[in-house]
């Protein structure tokens, strides 16, 4: 009889103990790697404690195509130029000097300086020609090599197509320390472009005796860039960057060690933050705007803007969206100021254009957004005016539109606030929202298959090509059978001819002319709000520099000053 | 009754002495009761293999049916990449012969490669990051179950008293209220306000305390209500009666009568309930930052990686089903009215 | 001193023995139900919850109604409102104040807003009264719908299976292993092709993935009650399979399928929730107590009240229908009969 209450206990303490050595086994034990350090050790290292928000996907910077990649890049790797401190200006890396231009200004010739990777290899021209080659080799896949190339060095989109060998690309090595790289027409990007990660040279001897492995872990990588990459297994949620010693500028870089971790959920990155376990942190949702006091919080501007796309025809039939004052109505009939104060909250601000602000300057020295001013705003009035009008033309009293969104949390507040506001403004307009999965709805996009959909575009390089091609007749962005030959003109025109009889002022121009047409005359989009990232800073965290495009940050010239 | 006792500890340990024919008997019983155990395990398993085989197979086909590609360079691709992308893996075939290529690698013991985490071997990716799953659906399990039992056990003896309704409060609490409310308010106030237990991540004993007792909520309420109710019935039957009037303390009654009884039902759902729980609470990994599967698998659906979406179906299937097997086997050993019918009319 | 009083023989008649009258029951005959229904009349705590959930199902339907809010009615200059009840607002609680960067701040009086939202609002500003209590009324129907299918399909299933044994069994905790093996999520994501979001493809997905657990605890409790002696006895009378099934073992069981039924509701409403995350549940700007404590949550730290109410209503609801349970189990078990 008293063998079972003995045993009991016995099986109690057993699965304690149990519990207790599966605890320690499946866990790191190791408390150094990265359980932070707040404000350097004893040893008086700078230790700085940041956040990702998901796990890095791959280092091959031919493969990447995601922020988190692109950014860890930019820490350990780096090209011929890099962004700078300023965020925007680009600088000097693996080049050793401004490159030399010819008369063209289709070929660029850069003289390289004495780097080397983090095993000793010298940083030669053939590894640029060997990168580039893999990303617009077609048997790689690489996601953006033929996006980016295409169309800007010589011969890319025909090695994508399988029409020419990659060995043809327009980059060549001259020695070993002079790249030459050839255009398929003058560019006012150029310098800025080569920042992106997809240009980063490759050590080929050792990735060719890496095979297989290369990259599958920070073991298993050699770096070029003001940190290298550690305690990355390869599938893990966190990883460290530590100071390069090989590194051509190390004397700029301040930290010694920056420990990395994934946190997905709001409200843990507060809690570290609090706990001083991370010294930054992205404050999204609601956070954002309750910490707003806090004298830690700061807003950090991104160029990508937000916008609604109008289908003009669906399952080949023209929907009511085909009409341009029922698109110019919808346009104007929610009130986006309310949206990004209340609903956003982070710093986010509303759009009454294209092009972001704080991306681009003109020749003349004006901000872009400034020069082409406010394309349309709110304005309930005239909007029920405009659908009328629209109604009418199309002959119908009642129109019901399907809204096509994402599924994060933000996007739902929106769509409520958007139905909202665009039924009680527009009378006899139901709007049905279907917030799928990010695949579901890109599914979707690509075959046309919505009413509107709340879309959105980062810039991938510093021109305003990059949101001005979104909408060229059939263009792969476009998806909405919106078809201006007027702004086809303007945009082609101003791309292919520039410096061919197009000058920089001239090219501004027609780009500014062309989203006057775009959002003015045709409506074809409906901007709604800029993106702003609010985040939590330490004061002692000094540095940090944010980027418009590619890579976020830059960790190089950070430092911590207590 | 103490026959039944021998019989099953022949069946686990047939060195005992046996001293006389009696004895022995016994143990042929045993034997024998052993041989058709051993009979119904290889059919059982033999039927698990068929399981997973269905599983898999109904798996890829439904994935297949969903839409959109797991290249999601968010339109950057042109056509003729995206083409050459699905050549590389294989994905222009006709469906039929996808499968065909995917169950012979599975026997070669290959599970494909992640699109997602660019090339990485599935298995290497599950083989990683299994580990933090499993070891917290574990610790959450024995936790609560244990924790489950012992409140279902106080509840039934104490009946009606306010230990009763307590712990029935504290069993609905547990159960409608979703376990992430419980891993906010316990990081919050444990972790962030007292700061006696780490706010997140993964690096120590420490680290799963909090994320295990947010995870434990659940299974203590079902395991507490299970055994309440089973212990109530089996309080009031005649042979309790029995043992009482024969001078059996209650904990002695509860543990050695009630218990047996009570475990039918709650380790039938127990059961399932481990797999769930070892194979990853994505809420509760996401905000302790734990390098789980949760995530993984999720993320997988929603991105269309068919490598490691099958991968980890599998992974989940085996221990489903191999999990079932055990608690019907459990069934035999606990009730031995269960094993003498031999689960026949 | 006793005295004796002497009582003549002639006064005692002998007793008039009726056997027949042995065989009169005096108390009106009552049916199985009429007899369980007296018993639950007698439990308290069962009285009360029932009680309860009748307001709760009242409330659901009249809530919505009671003040002049409609349940989507935007209003961005209100939105985050604590709550704020007239007359309880002078007990300190409820008084429309919240801590604002470490102070104590009366949104209502900052922002000049004479309203009372009695729930507070939401971050859109609508009315969370009004909110809640229709969701309610939609995740009650969830809780019905997943009960029912639970003890019609699971139930059923589970005692064939266990009844039945051998190969029927088998075969059975097959097609349960199979379908519980299929990630829900896949099956759930190409429900979205074919389904619109609503009710009905919540219907469906709780149809279709909703029974299993029923299922496997019905036969294994069936495993355990079918070789007691009654079963034996009926059989030997000559009752069908069906008749044992239904009417001797089922009831055995009554308490076991509550209990389970029991873990089932709150598992429902949030599948359901997490189907309107999916983008299958029900589409805004409806909403259920599993989205609203979802969005609720997401605001814990600052805003409780979000979660509070509705987490509070089913909390209510859950320890109604427990106790409630209880009292039906005890009721209804045969073994607890006096």
């Amino acid at each position: 009889m008293r063998k079972t209450k003995g045993r009991l206990g016995i099986l109690l303490a057993l699965s304690l103990v149990l519990s207790m050595i599966l605890g320690a086994c499946g866990t790191k034990s190791n408390d150094s790697s990265n359980a932070s350090s707040p404000k350097g050790n004893a040893s008086g290292k700078e230790v700085l404690n940041i956040m990702e928000t998901a796990e890095i996907p791959t280092m091959n910077t031919f493969m990447a195509q995601d922020a988190v990649s692109y950014n860890a890049m930019n820490q350990v790797f780096e090209g011929l130029m890099r962004l700078g401190q300023d965020g925007v200006t680009p600088v000097l890396g693996m080049a050793a000097e401004k490159p030399t231009v010819n008369k063209d200004q289709t070929v660029y010739t850069f003289k390289l300086r004495d780097a080397k990777w983090s095993n000793g290899d010298p940083v030669t021209a053939n590894d640029f020609v060997y990168s580039w080659r893999q990303a617009i080799d077609p048997k790689n896949s690489s996601p953006y090599g033929a996006y980016m190339m295409g169309g800007v060095i010589k011969n890319a989109s025909e090695i994508a197509a399988k029409k020419k060998k990659p060995e043809e690309l327009g980059v060549k090595a001259i020695d070993d320390k002079t790249l030459e790289v050839t255009l398929e027409h003058p560019i006012g990007y150029f310098e800025s472009l080569m920042t992106f990660p997809l240009f980063y040279p490759m050590d080929q001897k050792y990735i060719e005796s890496k095979g297989k492995e290369y990259a599958s872990n920070s073991d298993n990588m050699v770096y070029n860039g003001p940190f290298t990459l550690t305690k990355w297994n390869g599938t893990g949620d966190s990883w460290t960057y530590e100071k390069n010693p090989n590194y051509w500028d190390k004397d700029s870089v301040k930290l010694s060690q920056i420990n990395v971790n994934v946190v997905k959920d709001p409200g843990t990155v507060i809690n570290l933050y609090d706990t001083n376990k991370l010294d930054w942190g992205v404050l999204s949702g609601e956070y954002a705007a309750q910490y707003k006091s806090n004298p830690d919080y700061k807003v950090l501007s991104d160029p990508s803007v937000y916008y609604l796309k109008f289908n003009q025809e669906r399952s080949n039939q023209k929907t009511a969206l085909a009409n341009t004052d029922i698109r110019k109505a919808i346009s104007m009939a929610f009130d986006k100021e309310a949206m990004a104060t209340t609903i956003l909250a982070n710093g986010s601000t509303a759009a009454n254009g294209l092009y972001p602000k704080d991306f681009l300057k003109t020749p003349g020295g004006e901000d872009v957004r400034k020069a082409n001013g406010d394309l349309v705003k709110y304005n309930a009035k005239e909007a029920k005016a405009l659908w009328e009008k629209g109604l009418k033309a199309i002959g119908k009293s009642k129109v019901s539109l399907e809204l096509l969104s994402g599924d994060t949390d933000s996007a739902k507040k929106m769509d409520e606030y958007l139905k909202g506001q665009l039924e009680k403004n527009l009378p006899g307009l139901t709007i049905t929202l279907s917030e799928p999965p990010f695949k579901v709805r890109l599914d979707r996009d690509d075959k046309q298959d919505y009413d509107i959909e709340f879309a959105g575009w980062g810039p991938d390089y510093l021109d305003l090509y990059t949101f001005s091609n979104l909408f060229l007749t059939g263009g792969d962005q476009n998806r909405m059978s919106y078809s201006d030959p007027e702004y086809d003109k303007l945009v082609n025109d101003a791309y292919s001819k520039l410096g061919k009889g197009v000058t920089k002022d001239q090219y501004f121009q027609m780009q500014l002319d062309a989203e006057k047409i775009l959002i003015q005359k045709d409506a074809a989009i409906a901007p709604i709000y800029q993106k702003a990232i609010a985040v939590l800073q330490k004061s002692y965290v000094k540095g940090i520099v944010k980027h418009p495009f590619g890579p976020d940050y830059s960790y190089k010239w950070a430092s911590i000053q207590k | 009754m103490e026959r039944e006792y021998i019989n099953r500890c022949t069946l686990f340990f047939p060195t005992l002495k046996l001293s006389n024919f009696d004895e022995f008997l016994i143990f042929i019983e045993g034997f024998l009761g052993g041989a058709v155990m051993a009979k119904y395990f290889v059919q059982r398993v033999i039927y698990m293999i068929i399981t997973l085989f269905l599983i898999a197979s109904i798996t890829f086909f439904l994935m297949k049916l969903m839409p959109g590609t797991p290249f999601n360079a968010q339109g950057k691709l042109s056509p003729e990449q995206i083409h050459i992308m699905n050549e590389k893996y294989g994905l222009n075939d006709p469906v039929p012969v996808q499968y065909a290529h995917y169950m012979l690698n599975l026997l070669k013991g290959d599970l494909g490669t992640s699109f997602q985490l660019d090339n990485r071997d599935v298995s290497t990716l599950i083989a990683e990051r299994i580990g933090p799953s499993a070891t917290l659906g574990i610790e959450a399990l024995v936790f609560g179950t244990i924790v489950g039992i012992l409140l279902g056990v106080l509840a039934a003896l104490k009946q009606n008293t306010w230990l009763d309704y307590g712990s029935t409060l504290i069993a609905v609490i547990g159960k409608s209220i979703p376990s992430f409310v419980f891993a906010a308010v316990l990081q919050l106030w444990i972790g962030a306000k007292l700061q006696w237990l780490p706010v997140a991540y993964w690096n120590g004993f420490s680290y799963t305390i909090l994320p295990s007792i947010a995870l434990a909520m659940f299974p203590i309420a079902i395991a507490a209500r299970f055994m309440r109710t089973e212990m109530i019935d089996v309080l009031s039957s005649d042979y309790i009666v029995l043992a009482r009037a024969k001078g059996a303390s209650a904990f002695e009654i509860a543990f050695k009568h009630g218990f047996r009884n009570a475990l039918i039902p709650l380790i039938t759902v127990m059961g399932p309930l481990a797999v769930g729980l070892m194979t990853g609470s994505l809420v509760i990994e996401n905000i302790f930052s734990i390098p789980g599967i949760g995530n993984q698998f999720v993320q997988s659906i929603t991105t269309n990686d068919y490598g490691v979406i099958m991968g980890t179906t599998l992974l989940f299937a085996i221990m489903l089903v191999v999990i079932i097997l055990i608690v019907d086997l459990l069934y035999g050993v606990i009730d031995p009215r269960i094993r003498l019918s031999g689960g026949k009319k | 001193m006793i005295v004796e009083e002497k009582i003549s023989a002639d006064k005692f008649q002998p007793a008039h023995i009726d056997a027949a009258k042995g065989e009169v029951i005096e108390k009106p005959s009552l049916s199985f139900w009429q007899d369980s229904w007296l018993r639950v009349r007698k439990n308290k705590g069962a009285i009360v919850s029932l009680v309860l959930l009748v307001l709760l199902i009242l409330m659901a339907f009249v809530g919505p109604h009671i003040n002049h809010y409609g349940f989507n009615n935007q209003d961005l200059t209100k939105s985050n409102l604590p709550p704020r009840i007239p007359g309880i607002e002078k007990l300190g609680i409820f008084d429309g104040t919240q801590n604002v960067g470490g102070q104590k701040v009366n949104l209502y009086e900052q922002k000049g807003i004479k309203d009372y939202y009695w729930f507070g609002t939401d971050s859109l500003g609508r009315d969370l009264f009004t909110r809640v209590w229709k969701g309610t009324r939609i995740s009650l129907y969830i809780a019905f719908l997943a009960a029912a299918i639970n003890m019609v399909i699971g139930v059923a299933y589970g005692a064939i299976s266990g009844y039945y044994g051998g190969k029927v069994d088998n075969v059975m905790q097959r097609i349960i292993e199979v379908l519980s093996g299929i990630p829900d999520l896949v099956v759930v994501i190409l429900m979205i092709l074919i389904l619109k979001p609503g009710i009905l493809s919540i219907t469906v997905a709780l149809s279709i993935t909703g029974w299993v657990g029923m299922a496997r605890v019905v036969r294994g409790q069936i495993l355990k009650l079918k070789s007691q002696e009654y079963v034996l006895a009926a059989k030997t009378l000559g009752a069908k399979d069906g008749k044992i099934i239904f009417k001797h073992l089922i009831p055995n069981m009554a308490s076991v399928i509550i209990i389970n039924t029991m873990f089932i509701i709150p598992s429902a409403i949030f599948f359901e929730s997490f189907l309107s995350f999916i983008g299958l549940g029900l589409e805004a700007p409806k909403a259920s107590l599993g989205t609203l404590i979802e969005d609720g949550y997401k605001v814990l730290r600052f805003l409780p009240y979000q979660m509070l109410f509705p987490a509070a209503i089913l909390s209510i609801i859950m320890i109604a229908f427990n106790l409630l349970a209880d009292g039906l189990r005890d009721a209804l078990d045969p073994k607890m009969r006096d």
